[in-house]
């Protein structure tokens, strides 16, 4: 799952920046990295996180 | 007349004219007040009036100078060549050099104010934790500064700025000019710096180089004690030591190249016509949220403290030890922000330096209204003003203004204040109450989410007055909006928070990942309960006081 978690986190990135080269248009590049933000932060929060959540001290 | 005198002084008289005669085509001016002077005509030098200038006669300076009116005068000016006698070259030479004299006394004295910020997160962070960890607390706080300075020195300063090329402003440091570039969808993208190692590497032994590399060192470290906040109470010192110079060597210099060395998202306005490319005056993203998404990685890596949450996962508030230190130490930041913010113009002459003083007061305000909005809040909320969160609304404020400072009107910079006052609350919440990600200062949420709203309110609120010497990330004109009008500068905004979240926390995170494997984040369980003062660091913060422990 933390493999998971980094790549879901990183494929965010990758979009935002990809953004760059599928379109000129500020309007389809701007949803593009919103939605790629939106990726990011399920990696970290939804992947991530709730992989260490699973193991926290406080459910021993 | 010297050869030299008979070129440069019918230069500069032509340069003049020229200026007049400008000034001459201009549109008529409104009416000025009847009381004004008249404006003085544009007159040329010559040579008649260098020997006119005399010195203030022997006799004069005998009895002292107890105006000033004596001391500084054309008897301090460098003259070249003594036969020859004083030059209009050497007027010209020692202006210029002046000018840069001020360039370098403003940005050393500003980054002086910013290296006291680390006594400010010191106290703050130690304020905020239990007394039973105060030692290991301040010594975490101590000692980032040096790990990170020696981290830097050695690899992070030559991959952060050894691309950055000449800045104007401080007399050009061409000697930093090697950035290694890929080519991605046709165009150059810079990704770190080469030179520069040591100080020493390719000519970079140099006055300028040292400036620069001192003003970008103590933004540095701002963002490696971000860290300690977050994984307090319970975080291994040899691993803190090993975590922040990874940090201070490589995660902080990569993002900090791209944004401000002049790497790919710093040319996202010349190379994909978004604004002025990824604009951050003085680091809400480079600085705060670098260290904030480092945090979140630490503070998901590490997990929470003993006794935060309950079995069923409910929030326990763990009160720091002393909120005298808190609100102390949020003053002393407020202090050192006046260096961080007005002291990225690296100039308070020429290319727009003096809009320094618009960034202090932008600065200022922000704080003011983050803190009313955060004192509203929980006063609202919880009925009683809560000191801690006032504290923590006062620096959100500052946070959030520190990449705007240098783009927005002071209405733009409350609003930014006023917003970021209520996220540090809502913030703190969710990820106690939500994620469960514990943070016993709340640095996540001072610096990591009111560091992306910064970045983002650039995108929103820059108003396009603002004019650095003509351009921008080498755009010209002014950085402006969406507000304002350009769309394309929230997008170069938004890459930035994307790259933050997507690249700069999973970076952090495989590294501490590492660390935790080869060296382990975490104090075992009895060291925690009883506090990391003796176990960690030998000694108690307050041998004299009796501790509250736990069994």
């Amino acid at each position: 799952m933390i493999l998971a978690g980094i790549v879901v986190t990183v494929a965010g990135w990758g979009l935002a920046v990809a953004s760059l080269g599928i379109t000129q248009s500020t309007g389809a590049r701007l949803g593009l990295v919103l939605v790629g933000i939106a990726i990011s932060l399920v990696g970290i929060l939804g992947v991530l996180n709730q992989h260490y959540m699973k193991h926290a001290i406080w459910k021993k | 007349m010297n050869k030299r005198m008979s070129v440069v002084i019918p230069a500069f008289a032509l340069c003049l004219g020229v200026a007049a005669i400008a000034r001459a085509q201009t549109p008529a001016a409104p009416a000025a007040p009847a009381a004004a002077p008249p404006a003085a005509a544009p007159a040329a030098i010559t040579v008649d009036d260098l020997k006119a200038v005399a010195p203030p006669s022997a006799d004069a300076r005998a009895k002292g100078d107890p105006d000033g009116s004596l001391t500084g005068t054309v008897s301090d000016i460098t003259v070249s060549d003594a036969k020859a006698g004083l030059t209009l070259a050497d007027v010209l030479n020692q202006i210029g050099q002046n000018k840069i004299a001020v360039n370098f006394a403003w940005t050393l004295l500003c980054g002086f104010l910013i290296m006291f910020m680390q006594a400010g997160f010191a106290v703050v962070e130690t304020g905020l934790t239990r007394a039973k960890n105060a030692n290991h607390t301040m010594m975490m706080n101590f000692m980032v500064y040096g790990v990170g300075m020696g981290a830097y020195w050695l690899i992070g300063f030559a991959l952060q700025m050894g691309g950055v090329g000449a800045v104007a402003n401080l007399g050009g440091t061409s000697v930093l000019n090697a950035e290694h570039t890929i080519s991605l969808f046709g165009k150059d993208f810079g990704l770190w710096g080469n030179t520069g190692y040591l100080l020493m590497h390719h000519g970079t032994y140099d006055v300028a180089v040292m400036v620069i590399f001192l003003f970008q060192m103590v933004f540095m470290d701002t963002a490696l004690t971000i860290v300690t906040g977050t994984a307090a109470e319970r975080w291994k010192y040899l691993a803190f030591v090993v975590s922040s110079f990874v940090m201070g060597a490589f995660t902080y210099p990569i993002f900090a190249n791209w944004a401000w060395g002049g790497g790919w998202l710093a040319t996202l306005g010349t190379n994909f016509g978004l604004g002025h490319g990824y604009a951050d005056f003085a680091g809400s993203g480079v600085v705060h949220s670098v260290g904030a998404v480092t945090a979140l990685a630490m503070g998901i890596l590490i997990g929470p403290r003993i006794g935060k949450f309950t079995r069923d996962g409910k929030p326990n508030a763990i009160p720091g030890h002393d909120l005298t230190w808190v609100l102390t130490g949020c003053f002393i930041l407020a202090f050192g922000w006046f260096g961080f913010n007005p002291g990225s113009t690296l100039a308070l002459s020429g290319n727009g330096g003096l809009r320094a003083a618009s960034v202090a007061v932008d600065t200022m305000l922000a704080g003011m209204t983050g803190s009313f909005a955060s004192i509203l809040y929980m006063w609202i909320r919880y009925g009683k003003p809560d000191a801690s969160m006032t504290g923590n609304g006062f620096l959100a404020g500052l946070v959030a203004i520190t990449a705007p400072s240098g783009f927005v009107n002071p209405v733009g910079s409350a609003i930014i204040g006023l917003v970021a006052g209520v996220l540090v609350c809502l913030s703190v919440e969710f990820f106690d109450r939500v994620a469960r990600i514990d943070d016993p200062v709340g640095a996540i949420s001072v610096h990591g989410a009111n560091g992306l709203w910064g970045v983002i309110s650039v995108g929103l609120f820059a108003d396009g007055k603002s004019n650095y010497g003509g351009s921008w990330n080498g755009v010209a004109g002014n950085v402006t909006g969406l507000f304002y009008g350009d769309a394309g500068q929230l997008v170069a905004q938004l890459i930035g928070v994307a790259t933050l979240l997507g690249f700069v926390f999973t970076l952090s995170f495989v590294l501490n990942l590492a660390i935790d494997w080869v060296v382990g984040q975490r104090v075992p369980a009895q060291a925690e309960l009883e506090g990391l003062d003796i176990p960690e660091m030998g000694a108690l913060c307050y041998p004299d006081f009796v501790l509250k422990g736990e069994d």
